[in-house]
Protein backbone atom coordinates (compact mmCIF):
# COMPACT_ATOMS: atom_id res chain seq x y z
CA UNK A 1 0.00 0.00 0.00
CA UNK A 2 2.63 2.77 0.94
CA UNK A 3 4.69 0.96 -1.68
CA UNK A 4 1.89 1.95 -4.30
CA UNK A 5 1.33 5.48 -2.94
CA UNK A 6 4.63 6.82 -2.34
CA UNK A 7 5.36 5.07 -6.16
CA UNK A 8 2.70 7.31 -8.00
CA UNK A 9 4.39 10.50 -6.41
CA UNK A 10 6.44 12.06 -9.08
CA UNK A 11 10.13 11.99 -7.58
CA UNK A 12 10.79 15.13 -7.14
CA UNK A 13 7.48 15.77 -5.09
CA UNK A 14 9.09 12.26 -2.95
CA UNK A 15 12.36 13.94 -2.57
CA UNK A 16 10.63 17.42 -1.47
CA UNK A 17 8.34 15.01 0.77
CA UNK A 18 11.50 13.47 2.30
CA UNK A 19 13.72 16.63 2.79
CA UNK A 20 10.85 18.06 4.56
CA UNK A 21 9.86 14.91 6.91
CA UNK A 22 14.18 15.07 7.47
CA UNK A 23 14.09 19.12 8.43
CA UNK A 24 10.66 18.36 11.07
CA UNK A 25 12.67 15.45 12.83
CA UNK A 26 15.82 17.85 12.84
CA UNK A 27 13.97 20.53 14.21
CA UNK A 28 12.23 18.56 16.78
CA UNK A 29 15.47 16.54 18.23
CA UNK A 30 16.88 20.45 18.46
CA UNK A 31 13.84 21.74 20.78
CA UNK A 32 13.10 18.23 22.92
CA UNK A 33 14.74 18.00 26.24
CA UNK A 34 15.23 18.90 29.85
CA UNK A 35 15.53 22.78 28.48
CA UNK A 36 12.73 23.22 25.68
CA UNK A 37 13.55 25.48 23.21
CA UNK A 38 10.77 26.74 20.98
CA UNK A 39 10.69 26.30 17.40
CA UNK A 40 10.42 30.72 17.67
CA UNK A 41 14.03 30.54 19.54
CA UNK A 42 15.58 28.13 17.12
CA UNK A 43 14.82 30.79 14.01
CA UNK A 44 16.29 33.15 16.13
CA UNK A 45 12.71 34.89 16.11
CA UNK A 46 12.88 34.73 20.15
CA UNK A 47 15.67 35.48 22.12
CA UNK A 48 17.61 32.68 23.83
CA UNK A 49 18.86 32.60 27.24
CA UNK A 50 22.45 31.42 27.91
CA UNK A 51 21.35 28.09 29.21
CA UNK A 52 19.36 27.72 26.18
CA UNK A 53 22.08 28.91 23.59
CA UNK A 54 24.76 26.82 25.44
CA UNK A 55 22.40 23.48 25.34
CA UNK A 56 21.74 24.04 21.70
CA UNK A 57 25.08 24.88 20.30
CA UNK A 58 27.60 22.74 22.59
CA UNK A 59 24.97 19.41 23.07
CA UNK A 60 22.11 19.16 20.59
CA UNK A 61 23.97 20.58 17.24
CA UNK A 62 26.71 18.19 17.38
CA UNK A 63 24.57 15.33 18.57
CA UNK A 64 21.73 16.14 16.02
CA UNK A 65 25.13 15.73 13.31
CA UNK A 66 26.15 12.74 14.93
CA UNK A 67 22.93 11.23 14.84
CA UNK A 68 22.21 12.05 10.88
CA UNK A 69 26.03 10.57 10.98
CA UNK A 70 25.60 7.48 12.49
CA UNK A 71 21.99 7.35 10.65
CA UNK A 72 23.25 7.21 7.67
CA UNK A 73 26.63 5.51 7.75
CA UNK A 74 24.98 2.14 9.34
CA UNK A 75 21.82 1.98 7.37
CA UNK A 76 23.92 2.53 4.10
CA UNK A 77 26.49 -0.14 5.57
CA UNK A 78 23.59 -2.36 5.98
CA UNK A 79 22.43 -2.01 2.50
CA UNK A 80 26.10 -2.16 0.60
CA UNK A 81 26.53 -5.31 2.72
CA UNK A 82 23.48 -6.93 1.97
CA UNK A 83 23.42 -6.42 -1.84
CA UNK A 84 26.87 -6.85 -1.89
CA UNK A 85 26.46 -10.54 -0.02
CA UNK A 86 23.21 -11.07 -1.22
CA UNK A 87 22.13 -11.85 2.23
CA UNK A 88 19.40 -10.02 3.30
CA UNK A 89 20.50 -10.80 7.27
CA UNK A 90 23.88 -9.02 6.50
CA UNK A 91 24.65 -6.04 8.65
CA UNK A 92 27.94 -4.54 10.02
CA UNK A 93 27.73 -6.67 12.95
CA UNK A 94 27.50 -9.63 11.53
CA UNK A 95 31.27 -8.97 10.09
CA UNK A 96 32.21 -9.29 13.92
CA UNK A 97 32.56 -5.12 14.21
CA UNK A 98 31.01 -4.78 17.83
CA UNK A 99 32.74 -7.52 18.97
CA UNK A 100 36.05 -5.73 17.99
CA UNK A 101 35.22 -2.37 19.35
CA UNK A 102 33.84 -3.58 22.54
CA UNK A 103 36.67 -5.34 23.03
CA UNK A 104 39.34 -2.90 22.11
CA UNK A 105 37.19 -0.66 24.84
CA UNK A 106 37.04 -3.18 27.32
CA UNK A 107 41.38 -3.25 27.05
CA UNK A 108 41.15 0.53 26.90
CA UNK A 109 38.92 0.78 30.02
CA UNK A 110 40.59 -2.44 32.01
CA UNK A 111 44.91 -2.48 31.09
CA UNK A 112 45.17 1.49 30.48
CA UNK A 113 42.78 3.02 32.57
CA UNK A 114 44.11 5.98 32.78
CA UNK A 115 43.85 6.81 28.98
CA UNK A 116 40.09 6.73 29.23
CA UNK A 117 40.05 9.59 26.44
CA UNK A 118 41.60 6.94 24.04
CA UNK A 119 38.43 4.43 24.21
CA UNK A 120 37.06 5.21 21.09
CA UNK A 121 40.25 4.38 19.24
CA UNK A 122 41.15 1.62 20.79
CA UNK A 123 37.20 0.41 20.19
CA UNK A 124 37.98 1.80 16.47
CA UNK A 125 41.19 -0.45 16.26
CA UNK A 126 39.13 -3.30 17.51
CA UNK A 127 36.84 -3.35 14.88
CA UNK A 128 39.26 -3.16 12.26
CA UNK A 129 41.01 -6.04 13.65
CA UNK A 130 37.97 -7.94 13.79
CA UNK A 131 37.42 -7.15 10.05
CA UNK A 132 41.15 -8.21 8.81
CA UNK A 133 40.63 -11.41 11.04
CA UNK A 134 37.67 -12.40 9.16
CA UNK A 135 39.10 -11.44 5.76
CA UNK A 136 42.21 -13.52 6.84
CA UNK A 137 40.84 -16.56 7.60
CA UNK A 138 38.32 -16.19 5.15
CA UNK A 139 41.22 -15.81 2.68
CA UNK A 140 43.16 -18.97 4.11
CA UNK A 141 39.55 -20.99 3.46
CA UNK A 142 38.46 -20.14 0.10
CA UNK A 143 37.10 -16.42 0.69
CA UNK A 144 35.54 -16.72 -2.94
CA UNK A 145 32.72 -18.52 -1.28
CA UNK A 146 30.37 -15.83 0.31
CA UNK A 147 28.95 -18.27 2.71
CA UNK A 148 32.83 -18.85 4.44
CA UNK A 149 32.99 -15.31 4.70
CA UNK A 150 29.73 -14.63 6.78
CA UNK A 151 30.76 -17.94 8.60
CA UNK A 152 34.27 -16.63 9.51
CA UNK A 153 32.40 -13.47 10.53
CA UNK A 154 30.21 -15.45 13.01
CA UNK A 155 33.32 -16.87 14.67
CA UNK A 156 35.56 -14.35 14.91
CA UNK A 157 32.64 -12.64 16.40
CA UNK A 158 32.00 -15.41 19.20
CA UNK A 159 36.05 -15.62 19.54
CA UNK A 160 36.51 -12.03 20.38
CA UNK A 161 33.50 -11.90 22.88
CA UNK A 162 34.80 -14.90 24.44
CA UNK A 163 38.14 -13.19 25.17
CA UNK A 164 36.04 -9.40 26.34
CA UNK A 165 34.04 -11.76 28.84
CA UNK A 166 37.31 -13.35 30.43
CA UNK A 167 38.64 -9.75 30.39
CA UNK A 168 35.69 -8.39 32.17
CA UNK A 169 35.37 -11.40 34.66
CA UNK A 170 38.86 -10.88 35.43
CA UNK A 171 38.56 -7.21 35.88
CA UNK A 172 37.29 -5.38 38.47
CA UNK A 173 33.34 -4.95 38.60
CA UNK A 174 33.29 -0.82 37.94
CA UNK A 175 35.63 -1.64 34.58
CA UNK A 176 32.90 -3.86 33.15
CA UNK A 177 29.97 -1.69 34.18
CA UNK A 178 32.20 1.20 32.10
CA UNK A 179 32.12 -1.36 29.41
CA UNK A 180 28.34 -2.43 29.59
CA UNK A 181 27.09 1.30 29.17
CA UNK A 182 29.62 2.03 26.41
CA UNK A 183 27.70 -1.18 24.28
CA UNK A 184 24.78 -0.14 25.25
CA UNK A 185 25.19 2.99 23.04
CA UNK A 186 24.65 6.69 23.42
CA UNK A 187 25.35 10.06 20.95
CA UNK A 188 25.87 12.10 24.77
CA UNK A 189 29.34 12.37 23.96
CA UNK A 190 29.09 14.04 20.87
CA UNK A 191 31.56 16.22 19.41
CA UNK A 192 32.20 18.02 16.18
CA UNK A 193 35.74 15.92 16.05
CA UNK A 194 33.20 13.46 16.00
CA UNK A 195 31.38 14.73 13.42
CA UNK A 196 34.49 15.29 11.37
CA UNK A 197 35.79 11.76 11.85
CA UNK A 198 32.69 10.27 10.60
CA UNK A 199 31.75 12.41 7.81
CA UNK A 200 33.93 12.22 5.01
CA UNK A 201 33.54 7.85 5.39
CA UNK A 202 30.25 7.96 5.03
CA UNK A 203 30.74 10.63 2.19
CA UNK A 204 33.28 8.38 0.49
CA UNK A 205 31.11 5.59 1.23
CA UNK A 206 27.97 6.87 -0.40
CA UNK A 207 29.57 8.48 -3.37
CA UNK A 208 31.51 4.75 -4.28
CA UNK A 209 28.21 3.23 -3.93
CA UNK A 210 26.46 5.66 -6.28
CA UNK A 211 29.27 5.64 -8.65
CA UNK A 212 29.14 1.73 -8.71
CA UNK A 213 25.25 1.30 -8.90
CA UNK A 214 24.97 -0.80 -12.19
CA UNK A 215 27.55 -3.11 -10.64
CA UNK A 216 25.78 -3.22 -7.33
CA UNK A 217 22.77 -4.38 -9.45
CA UNK A 218 24.74 -6.85 -10.97
CA UNK A 219 25.80 -8.31 -8.04
CA UNK A 220 22.04 -8.95 -6.74
CA UNK A 221 21.79 -11.50 -9.27
CA UNK A 222 24.64 -13.76 -9.48
CA UNK A 223 28.72 -13.78 -9.34
CA UNK A 224 28.40 -15.53 -12.61
CA UNK A 225 25.91 -12.66 -14.56
CA UNK A 226 28.26 -9.90 -12.64
CA UNK A 227 31.82 -11.26 -14.33
CA UNK A 228 30.27 -11.26 -17.61
CA UNK A 229 29.42 -7.94 -17.68
CA UNK A 230 32.82 -7.29 -16.79
CA UNK A 231 32.31 -6.62 -13.14
CA UNK A 232 35.64 -7.41 -11.36
CA UNK A 233 33.40 -9.14 -8.30
CA UNK A 234 35.84 -9.98 -5.88
CA UNK A 235 37.62 -6.77 -5.50
CA UNK A 236 34.83 -4.82 -5.60
CA UNK A 237 33.09 -7.06 -2.91
CA UNK A 238 36.37 -6.37 -0.71
CA UNK A 239 36.37 -2.64 -1.29
CA UNK A 240 32.90 -2.36 -0.07
CA UNK A 241 33.29 -4.74 3.09
CA UNK A 242 36.72 -2.49 4.04
CA UNK A 243 34.69 0.72 3.33
CA UNK A 244 31.87 -0.49 5.59
CA UNK A 245 33.87 -2.06 7.97
CA UNK A 246 35.84 1.27 8.39
CA UNK A 247 32.74 3.49 8.78
CA UNK A 248 30.93 1.26 11.17
CA UNK A 249 33.96 1.18 13.31
CA UNK A 250 33.78 4.68 13.26
CA UNK A 251 30.26 4.62 13.97
CA UNK A 252 30.72 2.59 16.99
CA UNK A 253 33.99 3.95 18.48
CA UNK A 254 31.66 7.26 18.81
CA UNK A 255 28.84 5.87 20.19
CA UNK A 256 28.87 2.79 21.33
CA UNK A 257 26.37 -0.13 19.75
CA UNK A 258 23.70 0.76 18.27
CA UNK A 259 21.81 -2.89 16.69
CA UNK A 260 19.31 -3.33 14.57
CA UNK A 261 19.64 0.33 11.95
CA UNK A 262 22.03 -1.66 9.37
CA UNK A 263 19.33 -4.03 9.34
CA UNK A 264 16.17 -3.10 9.50
CA UNK A 265 16.56 0.64 7.23
CA UNK A 266 17.30 -1.50 4.09
CA UNK A 267 14.81 -3.66 4.38
CA UNK A 268 12.44 -0.53 5.03
CA UNK A 269 13.47 1.00 2.28
CA UNK A 270 13.22 -1.25 -0.24
CA UNK A 271 9.27 -1.71 0.26
CA UNK A 272 9.31 1.88 0.16
CA UNK A 273 11.38 2.75 -2.48
CA UNK A 274 12.19 0.25 -4.40
CA UNK A 275 15.01 -2.12 -5.05
CA UNK A 276 17.70 -0.47 -7.50
CA UNK A 277 20.90 0.39 -5.76
CA UNK A 278 20.97 4.50 -6.55
CA UNK A 279 16.68 4.27 -4.88
CA UNK A 280 18.43 1.52 -1.83
CA UNK A 281 21.57 3.90 -1.03
CA UNK A 282 20.03 7.69 -1.09
CA UNK A 283 16.96 5.86 0.84
CA UNK A 284 18.56 4.35 3.36
CA UNK A 285 20.81 7.20 3.96
CA UNK A 286 17.50 9.32 4.32
CA UNK A 287 15.31 7.27 6.22
CA UNK A 288 18.95 5.90 8.19
CA UNK A 289 19.33 9.78 9.30
CA UNK A 290 15.70 10.55 10.27
CA UNK A 291 15.48 7.13 12.29
CA UNK A 292 18.37 7.47 14.17
CA UNK A 293 17.88 11.35 15.23
CA UNK A 294 13.88 10.18 15.86
CA UNK A 295 15.08 7.09 18.33
CA UNK A 296 17.49 9.77 19.99
CA UNK A 297 15.00 12.47 20.89
CA UNK A 298 12.92 9.67 21.84
CA UNK A 299 14.88 8.06 24.20
CA UNK A 300 16.26 11.34 25.53
CA UNK A 301 12.75 11.99 26.26
CA UNK A 302 10.50 8.93 27.46
CA UNK A 303 11.98 9.27 30.58
CA UNK A 304 12.20 12.42 33.25
CA UNK A 305 15.91 13.03 34.05
CA UNK A 306 17.29 10.35 32.35
CA UNK A 307 18.26 9.34 29.13
CA UNK A 308 17.37 5.59 27.76
CA UNK A 309 20.57 3.62 25.89
CA UNK A 310 19.76 4.87 22.29
CA UNK A 311 21.43 1.12 21.67
CA UNK A 312 18.35 -0.29 23.92
CA UNK A 313 15.62 1.56 22.14
CA UNK A 314 16.93 0.62 18.56
CA UNK A 315 16.87 -3.01 19.75
CA UNK A 316 13.31 -3.34 20.90
CA UNK A 317 12.33 -1.63 17.99
CA UNK A 318 14.39 -3.75 15.68
CA UNK A 319 12.53 -6.56 17.40
CA UNK A 320 9.11 -5.71 17.12
CA UNK A 321 9.77 -4.71 13.58
CA UNK A 322 11.19 -8.37 12.56
CA UNK A 323 8.57 -9.87 14.36
CA UNK A 324 5.56 -7.74 12.43
CA UNK A 325 7.46 -8.86 9.46
CA UNK A 326 7.25 -12.51 10.19
CA UNK A 327 3.46 -11.51 10.86
CA UNK A 328 3.37 -10.20 7.36
CA UNK A 329 4.86 -13.07 5.93
CA UNK A 330 2.58 -15.23 7.58
CA UNK A 331 -0.58 -13.55 6.35
CA UNK A 332 0.55 -13.01 2.93
CA UNK B 1 35.71 -17.61 -46.64
CA UNK B 2 38.16 -14.84 -45.80
CA UNK B 3 36.51 -13.57 -42.59
CA UNK B 4 38.28 -14.32 -39.32
CA UNK B 5 36.45 -15.98 -36.88
CA UNK B 6 34.53 -14.94 -34.19
CA UNK B 7 36.14 -17.61 -31.95
CA UNK B 8 39.28 -20.16 -32.60
CA UNK B 9 39.75 -23.22 -30.27
CA UNK B 10 43.49 -23.81 -31.18
CA UNK B 11 44.49 -27.19 -29.59
CA UNK B 12 42.31 -26.23 -26.59
CA UNK B 13 43.28 -28.34 -22.96
CA UNK B 14 41.51 -27.96 -19.82
CA UNK B 15 42.37 -29.64 -16.66
CA UNK B 16 40.42 -28.85 -13.18
CA UNK B 17 42.58 -30.53 -10.23
CA UNK B 18 44.29 -32.90 -12.40
CA UNK B 19 41.00 -33.86 -13.74
CA UNK B 20 40.68 -34.34 -17.60
CA UNK B 21 37.79 -31.88 -18.22
CA UNK B 22 38.30 -30.71 -22.06
CA UNK B 23 41.15 -31.90 -24.50
CA UNK B 24 42.12 -31.44 -27.59
CA UNK B 25 39.60 -29.16 -28.86
CA UNK B 26 40.45 -27.60 -32.54
CA UNK B 27 37.51 -25.65 -34.21
CA UNK B 28 36.63 -22.47 -35.86
CA UNK B 29 33.25 -20.24 -35.56
CA UNK B 30 32.50 -17.74 -38.27
CA UNK B 31 30.54 -14.03 -37.72
CA UNK B 32 26.83 -15.04 -37.48
CA UNK B 33 26.55 -18.54 -37.12
CA UNK B 34 24.28 -20.08 -34.80
CA UNK B 35 26.23 -22.96 -32.87
CA UNK B 36 24.27 -25.65 -30.64
CA UNK B 37 26.42 -27.50 -28.48
CA UNK B 38 25.51 -30.59 -27.57
CA UNK B 39 26.42 -33.42 -25.23
CA UNK B 40 25.32 -35.54 -21.43
CA UNK B 41 25.96 -34.69 -18.19
CA UNK B 42 29.67 -33.73 -17.50
CA UNK B 43 30.68 -33.79 -21.02
CA UNK B 44 32.18 -30.38 -20.93
CA UNK B 45 29.65 -28.03 -22.02
CA UNK B 46 29.22 -25.35 -19.57
CA UNK B 47 33.43 -25.78 -19.02
CA UNK B 48 33.71 -24.72 -22.85
CA UNK B 49 31.44 -21.79 -22.38
CA UNK B 50 33.32 -20.92 -19.16
CA UNK B 51 36.61 -20.52 -20.87
CA UNK B 52 34.86 -18.09 -23.36
CA UNK B 53 34.46 -16.26 -20.24
CA UNK B 54 37.77 -16.44 -18.78
CA UNK B 55 36.53 -17.82 -15.83
CA UNK B 56 38.36 -21.18 -16.48
CA UNK B 57 42.01 -20.47 -18.42
CA UNK B 58 43.09 -23.51 -20.72
CA UNK B 59 45.54 -25.55 -19.08
CA UNK B 60 46.91 -25.96 -22.84
CA UNK B 61 46.54 -24.14 -26.29
CA UNK B 62 45.13 -20.79 -27.29
CA UNK B 63 41.43 -19.29 -27.72
CA UNK B 64 41.10 -16.67 -29.97
CA UNK B 65 38.34 -14.47 -29.95
CA UNK B 66 38.32 -12.41 -33.44
CA UNK B 67 41.42 -13.36 -33.64
CA UNK B 68 43.06 -12.23 -30.74
CA UNK B 69 44.20 -14.54 -27.96
CA UNK B 70 41.16 -14.41 -25.17
CA UNK B 71 43.53 -13.73 -22.63
CA UNK B 72 45.18 -10.51 -23.46
CA UNK B 73 41.03 -8.80 -22.65
CA UNK B 74 40.30 -7.14 -19.34
CA UNK B 75 37.14 -8.79 -18.05
CA UNK B 76 35.37 -5.20 -18.99
CA UNK B 77 37.06 -5.60 -22.37
CA UNK B 78 35.55 -9.11 -22.83
CA UNK B 79 32.55 -7.79 -21.84
CA UNK B 80 31.58 -5.14 -24.61
CA UNK B 81 32.40 -8.17 -26.78
CA UNK B 82 30.61 -11.34 -25.34
CA UNK B 83 27.36 -11.27 -23.76
CA UNK B 84 25.99 -14.74 -21.38
CA UNK B 85 22.82 -15.71 -21.09
CA UNK B 86 22.48 -18.50 -17.79
CA UNK B 87 19.77 -20.11 -15.77
CA UNK B 88 18.83 -17.68 -12.89
CA UNK B 89 18.08 -19.27 -9.69
CA UNK B 90 15.41 -16.74 -8.16
CA UNK B 91 17.23 -12.86 -7.08
CA UNK B 92 16.78 -12.94 -3.51
CA UNK B 93 16.35 -8.60 -3.75
CA UNK B 94 13.73 -7.67 -6.10
CA UNK B 95 14.93 -5.64 -9.12
CA UNK B 96 12.65 -3.83 -11.94
CA UNK B 97 12.57 -5.80 -15.39
CA UNK B 98 14.57 -1.90 -16.63
CA UNK B 99 16.96 -2.63 -13.86
CA UNK B 100 18.08 -5.65 -15.43
CA UNK B 101 18.30 -5.00 -18.71
CA UNK B 102 20.26 -1.45 -17.70
CA UNK B 103 23.22 -3.68 -16.50
CA UNK B 104 23.90 -4.66 -19.80
CA UNK B 105 25.69 -0.87 -20.70
CA UNK B 106 27.84 -2.22 -17.72
CA UNK B 107 30.91 -2.75 -19.73
CA UNK B 108 30.09 0.44 -22.52
CA UNK B 109 29.57 3.19 -19.76
CA UNK B 110 32.18 4.86 -17.07
CA UNK B 111 31.31 5.14 -13.57
CA UNK B 112 30.49 8.33 -14.03
CA UNK B 113 28.41 8.28 -17.29
CA UNK B 114 24.30 8.59 -16.84
CA UNK B 115 22.12 6.65 -18.85
CA UNK B 116 21.23 8.99 -22.06
CA UNK B 117 17.53 9.37 -23.99
CA UNK B 118 19.57 6.80 -26.26
CA UNK B 119 19.93 4.31 -23.81
CA UNK B 120 15.97 4.49 -22.52
CA UNK B 121 15.16 3.78 -26.28
CA UNK B 122 17.44 1.34 -26.47
CA UNK B 123 15.95 -0.64 -23.70
CA UNK B 124 12.20 -0.27 -24.81
CA UNK B 125 13.89 -1.59 -28.25
CA UNK B 126 15.22 -4.83 -26.78
CA UNK B 127 12.09 -5.24 -24.59
CA UNK B 128 10.11 -5.19 -28.05
CA UNK B 129 12.62 -7.30 -29.19
CA UNK B 130 11.61 -9.80 -26.47
CA UNK B 131 8.40 -9.43 -26.78
CA UNK B 132 8.35 -7.64 -23.16
CA UNK B 133 7.19 -4.46 -24.30
CA UNK B 134 5.84 -1.62 -22.00
CA UNK B 135 7.21 -3.80 -19.08
CA UNK B 136 10.09 -1.33 -17.87
CA UNK B 137 8.72 -1.24 -14.26
CA UNK B 138 7.64 -4.59 -13.48
CA UNK B 139 9.32 -6.84 -11.17
CA UNK B 140 11.87 -9.43 -11.97
CA UNK B 141 11.73 -11.70 -9.73
CA UNK B 142 7.61 -12.09 -10.50
CA UNK B 143 8.19 -13.04 -13.95
CA UNK B 144 7.71 -16.29 -15.13
CA UNK B 145 10.86 -18.23 -16.14
CA UNK B 146 10.34 -17.67 -19.44
CA UNK B 147 9.87 -13.92 -19.36
CA UNK B 148 12.67 -13.48 -17.27
CA UNK B 149 14.77 -15.50 -19.62
CA UNK B 150 13.64 -13.30 -22.54
CA UNK B 151 14.69 -10.01 -19.87
CA UNK B 152 18.14 -11.42 -19.68
CA UNK B 153 18.39 -11.62 -23.20
CA UNK B 154 17.30 -8.42 -23.81
CA UNK B 155 19.97 -7.32 -21.65
CA UNK B 156 22.10 -9.59 -23.45
CA UNK B 157 21.06 -7.21 -26.68
CA UNK B 158 21.61 -3.93 -24.78
CA UNK B 159 25.41 -5.19 -23.94
CA UNK B 160 25.69 -5.27 -27.98
CA UNK B 161 28.09 -8.27 -27.95
CA UNK B 162 29.81 -10.11 -31.09
CA UNK B 163 29.14 -13.36 -29.23
CA UNK B 164 26.21 -14.61 -27.40
CA UNK B 165 26.92 -17.70 -24.85
CA UNK B 166 23.65 -19.15 -24.12
CA UNK B 167 24.29 -21.52 -21.07
CA UNK B 168 21.38 -24.18 -21.01
CA UNK B 169 19.04 -21.16 -22.36
CA UNK B 170 15.68 -23.65 -22.62
CA UNK B 171 15.99 -25.57 -19.08
CA UNK B 172 12.71 -25.43 -16.89
CA UNK B 173 10.97 -23.48 -19.78
CA UNK B 174 7.70 -24.81 -21.06
CA UNK B 175 7.53 -25.74 -24.76
CA UNK B 176 6.11 -22.70 -25.94
CA UNK B 177 9.13 -20.54 -24.10
CA UNK B 178 11.80 -22.74 -25.55
CA UNK B 179 11.10 -22.36 -29.13
CA UNK B 180 10.37 -18.59 -28.45
CA UNK B 181 13.63 -18.35 -26.97
CA UNK B 182 15.76 -19.65 -29.32
CA UNK B 183 13.71 -18.18 -32.46
CA UNK B 184 14.83 -14.60 -30.81
CA UNK B 185 18.32 -15.33 -29.89
CA UNK B 186 18.80 -16.32 -34.12
CA UNK B 187 16.96 -13.88 -34.77
CA UNK B 188 19.62 -11.13 -33.29
CA UNK B 189 21.70 -12.39 -36.48
CA UNK B 190 24.92 -12.60 -34.06
CA UNK B 191 27.28 -15.11 -33.73
CA UNK B 192 25.88 -17.32 -30.92
CA UNK B 193 27.36 -20.48 -29.08
CA UNK B 194 24.23 -21.99 -27.06
CA UNK B 195 24.38 -25.37 -24.95
CA UNK B 196 21.75 -27.31 -24.99
CA UNK B 197 20.09 -30.70 -24.11
CA UNK B 198 17.26 -31.52 -26.16
CA UNK B 199 18.44 -32.45 -29.61
CA UNK B 200 15.67 -31.31 -31.61
CA UNK B 201 15.71 -27.81 -30.63
CA UNK B 202 19.20 -28.45 -31.33
CA UNK B 203 18.65 -29.79 -35.02
CA UNK B 204 15.52 -27.07 -35.55
CA UNK B 205 17.52 -23.58 -35.00
CA UNK B 206 21.26 -25.05 -34.77
CA UNK B 207 23.43 -24.07 -37.97
CA UNK B 208 26.12 -25.74 -37.00
CA UNK B 209 26.31 -28.66 -34.19
CA UNK B 210 29.32 -29.73 -31.71
CA UNK B 211 28.99 -32.85 -29.77
CA UNK B 212 31.06 -33.09 -27.08
CA UNK B 213 31.71 -36.67 -25.11
CA UNK B 214 33.87 -36.90 -22.30
CA UNK B 215 35.62 -33.61 -22.81
CA UNK B 216 36.46 -34.57 -26.70
CA UNK B 217 34.63 -33.12 -29.58
CA UNK B 218 33.27 -36.01 -31.44
CA UNK B 219 31.50 -34.37 -34.22
CA UNK B 220 31.12 -30.86 -35.85
CA UNK B 221 28.96 -29.93 -38.63
CA UNK B 222 25.28 -30.08 -39.71
CA UNK B 223 22.79 -30.93 -37.81
CA UNK B 224 22.40 -33.99 -40.97
CA UNK B 225 26.23 -35.00 -40.26
CA UNK B 226 25.96 -34.44 -36.93
CA UNK B 227 22.89 -36.30 -35.15
CA UNK B 228 23.02 -39.77 -36.25
CA UNK B 229 21.87 -43.14 -35.17
CA UNK B 230 25.22 -44.38 -34.08
CA UNK B 231 26.43 -41.28 -32.81
CA UNK B 232 24.28 -40.45 -30.31
CA UNK B 233 23.67 -44.18 -29.26
CA UNK B 234 26.81 -44.54 -28.25
CA UNK B 235 27.31 -41.05 -27.07
CA UNK B 236 23.86 -41.27 -25.11
CA UNK B 237 24.06 -44.63 -24.19
CA UNK B 238 20.08 -45.24 -25.54
CA UNK B 239 18.32 -46.65 -28.08
CA UNK B 240 17.93 -43.91 -30.83
CA UNK B 241 15.97 -43.25 -34.17
CA UNK B 242 16.83 -40.36 -36.67
CA UNK B 243 13.68 -39.48 -38.84
CA UNK B 244 12.59 -35.86 -40.74
CA UNK B 245 10.70 -33.45 -38.61
CA UNK B 246 7.91 -33.08 -40.56
CA UNK B 247 8.08 -29.01 -39.42
CA UNK B 248 11.00 -28.10 -41.48
CA UNK B 249 14.06 -29.93 -43.31
CA UNK B 250 15.92 -31.23 -40.69
CA UNK B 251 16.51 -34.42 -38.65
CA UNK B 252 14.37 -35.40 -35.65
CA UNK B 253 16.04 -37.65 -32.95
CA UNK B 254 13.68 -40.09 -31.05
CA UNK B 255 15.24 -41.60 -27.74
CA UNK B 256 14.02 -44.64 -25.72
CA UNK B 257 13.60 -48.69 -25.26
CA UNK B 258 10.95 -50.46 -27.56
CA UNK B 259 10.21 -52.78 -24.25
CA UNK B 260 8.03 -51.17 -21.90
CA UNK B 261 9.13 -51.53 -18.08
Amino acid sequence: MSKVLLAALPVPLRLLLAMVVLILVCLLALSTGSVPISMAGLFGLAPLDEMQSTVLWQLRFPRLLLSLLAGSGLALCGALLQNASRNPLADPYLFGIVSGAALGATIATIVVPEWQLLTPLFAFFGALLAVFLVLIIGASSRWQRLESLLLCGVAVSFMLSAITTTLLYLSEPFAANRVMFWLMGSLSQASLTHVALISPLVFITLLLGLLYRRQLDALVLSDESARSLGVNVQPLRLIILLLCAAVSAAIVACCGGIAFVGLMIPHLVRSLFGLSSVALLLGSVWLGAVFLVGVDTLSRSVLPDQELPIGVVTSAIGSLFFLSMLFKYRRG
Amino acid sequence: MGQTPVVEFLQVQLLINQQQILTGLNFAIEPGQFVALLGPNGAGKTSLLRLLQKEYQPSSGQIKLQGQPISTFSQSELAAKVALVSQLSGPLFDLTVADVVLMGLIPHKALWQTNTEQDLQQLKQSLELVGLANKERHSFAHLSGGEQQRVLLARAVMQKPLLLLLDEPTNHLDLYYQHQVLRIAKALNITVIASIHDLNLASRYGDRLLLLNQGQLVADGTAEQVLTQELLTEVFRIPCLIDQNPFGDCPRVSFGYKDSV
